[in-house]
């Protein structure tokens, strides 16, 4: 069976999976059995069904199991949506669509990833600009200044395109100084450590990341910007020494901004103890887990949670962007989330496998930590949410609402597809003794 | 390169093992927990789609019940309640907005049909059962007596069956409608009063003068007093340089224990109660309950603990350096609910043994199975059978020459206690009254404690106790099991 074949075979009952979800939480809604918006549901399948034919011609040799787990994720994601609010699910297909495009401009305009590697300085730069932008002209929503308006009233999440340059760059970056990083030259305090001045970049990362929890007021993207970080380091140079060292700079300026940012200690103390203030602080936190206790094992399945009350107002507030795990819980109970869950593990086994059979440090590099964010990301919103790490406002890739947060997460997912394709084509060629491009 | 991918992909499938521990812990472990939580609004809500159990009198009237309608192709069951504000605190209301309170909460689980080894599967199936009624031992006739006289007053009545414990009545003024909980909390709210609390269970009183019937049962046990040891009144009783009086300054002289109960006679009971010590009298406290929360079926905030209180925390009742002097007529911070006080005089009247009281005689799905059965249960022997009657017949005498008199039922004989708890504004009296009735073979015992009078409890609260236990014994005996 050739890969495209193969993706196909993964991919129909995945958009069915979509399909039905939607259907079911029409049916839900309504008390009787329902197509439910079922053009919405076609449309969003059309906009795969394309992806994959756009990969059969151009891509032929990528890895064919990531476009079905995207399709599960993002199909249960808008079934989700669509019990939450119709409207919403209706954006969210148009997110998709154009996340689509993004994902075919991908494949079609950049066969060879590796000219990015050319580009690392500009994109790093890039990367800063957003985010000093979105500090300087970013609107504050929810506590979190993190978008940025644009005409007619939608707004955009820079930092999530900056997420994806950073790991352009710092793959980029750290391909150039893994050898100098990873050969330890100095000790002190007991610990064997490379030259000062290879090793200022991670400090000047850890002061910018904490920056930006200040500035930005956002503890999840500056958790996420350093795990990855640290994540593409380890790739890099292979010594959790880095990691372990940046963990412990990351919880000592935490602690240190806990004491001194009062919004930032009121999360912190919703999240150890949400029940001292229930209709307050810690509402949003105690309200998720109810409805994380009322799914209960099996869940009453797609839309039959009280997860909205009879006005149409979800009872957990950001409960289409943040809490849709919460959603997914209530709805489809512990086994439905799991089944989540692994979704994402075995996106992230697919995303590292593309990073082990790459075949220079950069294409590792950038795999690996692409994959890192997405893994990465999910695990802190969802962790948020079973109240394992402090609670952020980060999105849970592919399944919340949000076009910046879709859209990119399609582009990585592209990126991924073209690392995959190229060493194979690369592996492929070498066996022919044609030599590699 | 390629180890340091593997090492990454397990560190972040082991994070994602963690999530799938923790939320299991939301899921499955703690869910029950979470479910109970009275401002859980999801299981309030849940529980709109359930045909909730009935809340029925002992004289088989309908307090609470589940009325269905129609919404959006659904069907919805909404609480109604019949009697509108009767028994409201008791009661209690049960919505998704506000919560729950009183028996709606206690019983909830049987109300709402998630008892038992089958709610477990049924949990797993995402079935929910009818809800069972709950049939009280509260009988509406004595609740609106009770009711009725406290009406335009702020105040309490508790009314229990003493040979068993079976709550008759539980009276709290102001009330307000249950209807209107679901239409118009925030005015329920809003009012001074304070309508929602349960002033019978959850309000602290001093209680005055009818805590010299625990003296009195404590210092028979003794040995050294018995009703008839006597003592001279000076009319002035001085303990660490303070001294205690008699209400109005009065003076006695030679008298006995009975006349000294009669007559409510300060400078007696402080003297028995100073030469008794703190310990003993704390130990006598402990027998009744004192200190402890009483174990009645309604939820634990509803109901206070009786006994010392400093700096809003409750003392153990063996102090060895307390006041036993003014312990021992009611004073020395100390703070009682009118249930506390009733279960005292049940205990008088059931020779010594005090029951615990109860609010549920059974619970019974529509089918007529039953569920749960509660049997009476005793707390502890406070006494002796034969000091028990001995103090019964002094309680008798304060009301048949003393301060209770207008606690007198014609043709029948009523044992009780007054108590005037002074707050230093004479218009804010608290006014107490514990009896029962008949004094030779006792049906009803109460309590009734009216706030802010400026009348006694001779006046003021023997009267409604004398009312109430008349409705009581006209009512014919409690149904349920025999009384053994």
């Amino acid at each position: 069976m050739s890969l495209r074949l193969r993706e196909l075979w993964f991919l129909v009952p995945a958009l069915l999976l979509g399909l039905l979800g939607l259907a079911a939480g029409a049916s839900a809604r309504a008390d009787e059995l329902q197509a439910g918006p079922w053009q919405t549901g076609v449309g969003v399948a059309m906009v795969f069904i394309v992806m994959h034919a756009v990969l059969r011609l151009r891509a032929p040799l990528s890895d064919p199991y990531l476009v079905p787990l995207m399709a599960a994720l993002t199909g249960i994601g808008l079934a989700m949506l669509y019990r939450i609010d119709p409207g919403l699910a209706g954006d969210q297909a148009i997110w998709v669509t154009l996340g689509g495009i993004v994902f075919c401009a991908v494949i079609v305009f950049m066969p060879d990833h590796r000219v990015l590697e050319r580009y690392r300085y500009v994109i790093g730069l890039t990367a800063v600009l957003l985010l000093v932008a979105t500090m300087v002209f970013g609107t504050e929503v929810n506590g979190s200044r993190l978008w940025i308006e644009i005409g007619g009233g939608q707004r955009v999440q820079p930092g999530e395109l900056a997420k994806v340059l950073m790991v352009i760059f710092l793959a980029g970056y750290l391909r150039e100084k893994r050898e100098v990083l990873a050969i330890p030259t100095q000790r002190k305090l007991g610990l064997n450590l490379p030259a000062f001045r290879h090793l200022a970049p991670i400090l000047v990362f850890w002061g910018a990341a904490l920056a930006a929890v200040v500035v930005l007021t956002d503890f999840g993207t500056a958790l996420l910007f350093f795990g990855v970080f640290l994540a593409m380091l380890y790739l890099a140079t292979g010594r959790a020494l880095y990691v372990g060292l940046g963990l412990g700079l990351f919880a000592a300026g935490s602690l240190f901004i806990w004491a001194a940012v009062p919004r930032i200690g009121v999360r912190i103390q919703s999240w150890l103890s949400p029940f001292d203030d229930v209709q307050g602080t810690g509402y949003q936190m105690v309200q998720s887990l109810y409805a994380l206790a009322d799914g209960g094992v099996l869940g009453p399945g797609f839309g039959r949670a009280l997860l909205v009350t009879e006005g149409g107002t979800p009872r957990i507030p950001a409960l289409e962007t943040d809490f849709i795990f919460s959603a997914v819980s209530n709805d489809l109970g512990y086994v439905g989330a799991i089944g989540v869950m692994l979704l994402y593990v075995l996106l992230m086994a697919r995303g590292f496998a593309i990073a082990t059979a790459a075949r220079d440090g950069f294409s590792k590099l950038l795999a690996g930590g692409l994959t890192a964010v997405v893994g990465l990301q999910a695990f802190i919103i969802i962790g948020g949410v079973v109240r394992l790490v402090p609670l952020t406002g980060v999105t849970l890739p592919f399944m919340s609402y949000g076009g910046s947060s879709v859209v990119v997460n399609f582009g990585i997912a592209a990126l991924l597809l073209v690392i995959s394709n190229r060493s194979r084509q690369g592996l492929v060629e070498a066996v022919r003794g044609v030599p590699a491009t | 390169m390629n180890k340091s991918i593997r090492m990454l992909y397990l560190t972040l499938a082991a994070g994602f093992g963690l999530l799938v521990l923790m939320l299991g812990y939301w899921q499955v472990i703690a869910a029950g927990g979470l479910d109970e939580r009275a401002d859980n609004p999801y299981k309030l809500e849940q529980q709109r789609l359930v045909d909730r159990g009935r809340i029925i009198s002992a004289d088989k009237k309908v307090l609470a019940e589940s009325v269905a309608y129609r919404e959006k192709g659904k069907k919805y069951y909404r609480r109604y309640y019949p009697q509108g504000s009767l028994a409201s605190q008791v009661v209690g209301y049960a919505t998704p907005e506000q919560g729950a309170t009183g028996l709606e909460q206690f019983y909830n689980r049987y109300l709402a049909g998630s008892y038992g080894t089958g709610a477990i599967l049924d949990r797993l199936r995402q079935e929910t059962k009818d809800g069972a009624d709950i049939r009280l031992t509260l009988d509406t006739r004595v609740q609106r007596t009770a009711e009725a006289l406290l009406s335009g007053r702020k105040g309490a009545v508790v009314a229990i069956e003493p040979s068993t414990g079976k709550v008759l009545a539980v009276a709290s003024s102001p009330t307000f409608d249950l209807n209107q909980v679901t239409t118009d909390f925030a005015s329920i709210r809003k009012e001074s009063d304070a309508p929602l609390l349960n002033r019978a269970t959850g309000g602290l009183y001093p209680p005055g003068s009818t805590f010299k019937v625990v003296t009195t049962l404590a210092a028979l046990g003794t040995g050294k007093w018995s009703p008839g040891s006597t003592f001279d009144d000076k009319g002035v009783y001085v303990v660490d340089g303070r001294p205690i009086y008699n209400s109005g300054r009065a003076k006695y002289g030679l008298h006995n224990l009975t006349d000294a109960l009669t007559f409510s006679i300060n400078t007696t009971f402080a003297r028995i109660g100073d030469q008794m010590g703190g310990r003993k009298l704390g130990r006598e406290m402990n027998r009744f309950g004192f200190a402890r929360p009483v174990e009645i079926d309604l939820p634990a905030g509803e109901v206070a603990v009786s006994g010392r209180y400093r700096n809003g925390k409750i003392l153990p009742n063996e102090q060895r350096d307390s006041d036993s002097a003014r312990i021992a007529i009611g004073q020395e911070n100390l703070q009682v609910t009118p249930l506390q006080m009733a279960m005292v005089a049940g205990a008088v009247a059931n020779g010594g043994r005090m029951m615990r009281p109860y609010l549920v005689r059974r619970v019974i799905t529509k089918d007529g199975v039953v569920v749960k059965q509660q049997r009476p249960d005793e707390v502890d022997s406070v006494s002796s059978a034969y000091i028990a009657s001995e103090v019964g017949r002094m309680m008798q005498s304060v009301v048949s020459e003393g301060t209770g008199t207008e606690a007198g039922l014609a043709g029948l004989s009523v044992a009780g206690k007054t108590g005037t708890a002074e707050t230093g504004d004479p218009n804010r009296n608290q006014a107490w009254f514990i009896g029962y009735a008949p004094a030779r073979n006792p049906k009803v015992a109460v309590a009734v404690v009216i706030e802010d009078t400026s009348g006694t409890g001779g006046t003021q609260a023997a009267p409604v106790a004398g009312e109430v236990m008349r409705t009581a014994l006209s009512i014919g005996p409690v149904p349920g099991e025999p009384t053994t």
